[in-house]
C-alpha cells in the first residue's frame, strides 16, 4: 500500500465514465417503449458502454482497496492562483451565449474579449481594449462584410448596414 | 473519367491556379504549427466559418494546405526551443535541439524543411497513384464490413492514441452513444434528446467539434500564462542567405533516408489513430537501426532530424486515405474535413470518386502543390520563426472562444448550437484533464449514426439475423484484427511487467 501522498487521485477520472453510464441508462429508458428493431442498435451500444464503465469502476475499486488510488481530484482544477479568473472566464462564455442574440456578433465579441483579457490579467487596460476592439472589428469585416457569414446581427451590424 | 497523364496534369495545373488559397493557408499553418499545443485541427476549427462559407473545393484545399504546413511548422520550436509545436515533432527535439546547442540551428532548420517538403511531396505523389486502387476497396465493403471497419478504426484510435486503452475505449463508446442521439432510422422517434427539439436530427457535428477541440483547449490553455516557458532557451545566431542556401542544398543529399522514412510515415498514417508522433519516433528508431553511425544519434546528428520530419510529413496524406477510400476519418484533421464535406452535402468513400473525382484526387494534388509553395515561403521566414512561439494565453484563449463559439451558430442558425458547443467544451475539458481522448469522442460522434445505419441495413437484409455480422470473410478477418488490436496491448503489457519483475528479482538475488 502506498502512502497517502503517492496514491494516484482518480476522483476526476470518474466524471466521464459516470456521465457516460448515466447517459446510457437514460438512453435505454428513452427507447424502452419502441419496437425492438428500433431499440436494438441503441441497446447494444448502451450495453457496450455500461460494460466498459463497469470494468473501469472495478479497476478503480481494486486500486482503492489495494491503496494505489485515492478519491482526490489532483490538479483537475489547475493552479489555485488562476482558478477564480478561469471560473469568471467560464461565466463570461455563458454570458456571451445569452447576450449575442441581442447585441450581435461585433458588440458581444468586443465586450467578451475586453472583459476576458482583463480577467485573465492582460495589462495595460488600454492595450487590452484596443486588441478587443480590433479583433471584433476585424471579425465583423472579414466574416460579415467580406464573407457574408450568417453571424448573429445586432445594433452595430444594423447601423453599419444602414450607413453602407 | 480516365485516370491518365492528361487528368493528372490537369489536376496539378488546377491546384497551382489555387495559389491564392494555398499561400495564405501555408503561412497560417506554419505559424500555428510553430505554436506548441496548437494543432492544425484547432486552427481549421477557428477558421470554420470561413471554410463553411467557401466553395467546397477551395475549403478543402485551404484545409489540406494548412494541415500540411502545420506539420512542417511544428519542427521549428522543436529545434529552436526544445518544445515540439505538434506531437509529430517530438522526435525532432532529440537531435534538432542538440544541433541548436552545437551552434547549427540554421542547418537543423534547413534539414527539417527539406525533409518535410520532400517527405510530404513523395508521400502525396505515391498516394495519388495508389488512390485508383484504394478507391475500389470501397466496392468490396458492404454494410456488415462497414460496421466492423468503423469499430476497428475506433478501437485502434482508442488503443493507440489514448495513453490508457480502457479510457480510450470509454471515450469512443461515449462518442458513439452521443452520436446515436436523435430520431431512430426506422420510426423517426427521438431517442436520448432530453426533450430538445434541436437534437431531433442528432448531435450537430460543427458545434460538437468546436466544443471538444477549441473551447476545451482554451479552458486548458488559461491555466498557464504563456504557451512556452522561454527560460533557458538558446539564442539563435544570425545566418546569411548564402549559408542558408548552401545548407538547404546539402540537405537534399539525404534523399534516400527521406524517401524511405516518408513512405514509412505514409503507411503508419493510413492506420486510424496511429498519428504523426508514432510515425516520427518509429522513423527515428529505424533510421538509427540502419545507420552506419548509430552512436551519433542524440548528439546533434542531422539524420536524426531528417528521418522524423520526413515521416511526420509522410503521415499527412496517409491520414486522408481512410477518409477518401472508405469514408472513415483516420484522425482529428480528417474528422474536421469530413464535417466540412458533410456540411456541403458531399459523399465519402467510393461515391466521392464517382460523383466528384476531381475533388477526391484534387485534395492530394493540392497537398503536393502546397509542399512546393511551402518550400518557397518558408526560407525567408526562418530568421523570425522563434518569436512565434512566445504567445500570451491571456489574449489567445478568449480569441479562440469568441471566434469559434459564434462559428457553432453558422451551419443551422440556432443559438442552441452555441450551448451545445459549450457543453461539449466542458466534456472536452474534463476529457483532456483526465486522459480520455477527445478525438476518440469526436470520431465516435461522427461514426455513431453511420454505424447505426450500416447495422440496421445489414439486419434488414438478413431478416434480422444477428449472425449476419459474421457472414463475410473480410468482416471476419476484421473481427479477428479488432480482437487482436484490443488484446495484444494487454498481453504484451503484462508480459513486459512480468519480465521487468523477473529481472528485478534476479538482480536482487545476485546481490
Amino acid at each position: 500500500m502506498l502512502d497517502r501522498e503517492s496514491r494516484k487521485p482518480v476522483g476526476a477520472d470518474l466524471i466521464i465514465p459516470v456521465a457516460a453510464g448515466a447517459y446510457a441508462i437514460y438512453y435505454v429508458l428513452s427507447v424502452r417503449s419502441f419496437p425492438w428493431q428500433a431499440q436494438m442498435s441503441g441497446m447494444i451500444l448502451a450495453g457496450l458502454m455500461l460494460l466498459l464503465v463497469l470494468i473501469y469502476l472495478a479497476r478503480v475499486a481494486i486500486g482503492l482497496r489495494r491503496g494505489r488510488y485515492s478519491m482526490g481530484f489532483g490538479d483537475f482544477f489547475g493552479a489555485p492562483a488562476s482558478r477564480a479568473s478561469r471560473a469568471i472566464f467560464v461565466a463570461l462564455i455563458v454570458a456571451y451565449i445569452f447576450a449575442v442574440p441581442y447585441l450581435g456578433f461585433t458588440l458581444t465579441t468586443f465586450a467578451f474579449l475586453a472583459l476576458s483579457f482583463h480577467v485573465a490579467g492582460a495589462r495595460p487596460v488600454g492595450r487590452a481594449l484596443l486588441t478587443a476592439g480590433l479583433a471584433a472589428l476585424g471579425g465583423w469585416f472579414f466574416f460579415i462584410v467580406l464573407l457574408n457569414t450568417r453571424f448573429p446581427k445586432g445594433p452595430f451590424e444594423q447601423l453599419m448596414g444602414a450607413i453602407f | 473519367m480516365e485516370f491518365d497523364a492528361a487528368f493528372i496534369t490537369g489536376l496539378f495545373l488546377h491546384s497551382f491556379s489555387l495559389w491564392w488559397v494555398i499561400i495564405p493557408a501555408v503561412l497560417i499553418g506554419i505559424v500555428m504549427g510553430a505554436i506548441p499545443g496548437f494543432a492544425a485541427h484547432n486552427t481549421i476549427i477557428i477558421l470554420l466559418p470561413l471554410t463553411l462559407a467557401l466553395d467546397v473545393e477551395v475549403a478543402l484545399v485551404f484545409m489540406v494546405a494548412l494541415y500540411s504546413a502545420s506539420h512542417l511548422g511544428g519542427g521549428i520550436p522543436a529545434i529552436l526551443l526544445n518544445i515540439p509545436g505538434t506531437g509529430g515533432a517530438a522526435a525532432t527535439t532529440l537531435d534538432g535541439y542538440q544541433m541548436t546547442k552545437n551552434g547549427q540551428a540554421s542547418k537543423a532548420l534547413a534539414v527539417c524543411f527539406v525533409a518535410s517538403v520532400m517527405g510530404g511531396l513523395i508521400s502525396s505523389i505515391v498516394t495519388l497513384f495508389a488512390l485508383p486502387a484504394l478507391s475500389r476497396v470501397g466496392y468490396y465493403v458492404h454494410s456488415v464490413e462497414m460496421v466492423v471497419i468503423m469499430l476497428f478504426g475506433l478501437a485502434l484510435i482508442a488503443s493507440i492514441a489514448a495513453q490508457d486503452m480502457l479510457k480510450g475505449l470509454i471515450a469512443g463508446a461515449f462518442g458513439l452513444m452521443l452520436g446515436a442521439m436523435g430520431a431512430d432510422h426506422i420510426y423517426a422517434t427521438p431517442r436520448g434528446t432530453f426533450g430538445f427539439l434541436e437534437l431531433f436530427d442528432g448531435v450537430p457535428l460543427v458545434p460538437a467539434l468546436i466544443g471538444l477541440f477549441a473551447i476545451s483547449e482554451a479552458l486548458v490553455m488559461l491555466e498557464q500564462k504563456w504557451l512556452v516557458d522561454t527560460k533557458g532557451t538558446v539564442a539563435v545566431p544570425a545566418t546569411t542567405w548564402a549559408n542558408s542556401l548552401s545548407e538547404t542544398l546539402q540537405a537534399f543529399r539525404k534523399w534516400w533516408l527521406i524517401t524511405w522514412t516518408s513512405l514509412l510515415g505514409l503507411v503508419i498514417g493510413v492506420l486510424p489513430g496511429a498519428g504523426a508522433s508514432i510515425a516520427a519516433f518509429v522513423a527515428y528508431q529505424q533510421a538509427r537501426l540502419f545507420s552506419k553511425t548509430p552512436e551519433r544519434f542524440g548528439t546533434g546528428f542531422s539524420d536524426g532530424v531528417a528521418a522524423p520530419e520526413a515521416a511526420n510529413n509522410g503521415v499527412t496524406t496517409g491520414t486522408l486515405v481512410p477518409l477518401l477510400a472508405i469514408g472513415v476519418p483516420g484522425g482529428s484533421t480528417a474528422a474536421v474535413m469530413m464535417v466540412v464535406l458533410q456540411f456541403h452535402g458531399f459523399p465519402f468513400g467510393p461515391r466521392l470518386f464517382v460523383e466528384a473525382p476531381e475533388l477526391a484526387y484534387g485534395v492530394i494534388t493540392a497537398m503536393a502543390v502546397s509542399y512546393v509553395f511551402m518550400f518557397l515561403t518558408i526560407v525567408p521566414m526562418v530568421r523570425y520563426m522563434s518569436r512565434i512561439t512566445v504567445v500570451s494565453t491571456m489574449y489567445l484563449a478568449p480569441m479562440i472562444v469568441a471566434f469559434t463559439l459564434v462559428g457553432a451558430f453558422v451551419p443551422r442558425g440556432f443559438l442552441f448550437d452555441m450551448g451545445i458547443a459549450f457543453a461539449f467544451g466542458i466534456i472536452g475539458y474534463v476529457a483532456r484533464k483526465t486522459g480520455y481522448h477527445v478525438a476518440a469522442i469526436l470520431i465516435g460522434v461522427i461514426l455513431g449514426p453511420l454505424i447505426e445505419r450500416s447495422f440496421i441495413l445489414a439486419m434488414r437484409i438478413s431478416g434480422n439475423d444477428p449472425m449476419v455480422m459474421f457472414s463475410s470473410t473480410i468482416g471476419n478477418i476484421l473481427w479477428v484484427l479488432l480482437l487482436l488490436s484490443l488484446l495484444l496491448p494487454v498481453v504484451t503489457g503484462r508480459w513486459r511487467d512480468r519480465r521487468a519483475k523477473a529481472a528485478g528479482r534476479s538482480t536482487g538475488a545476485s546481490r
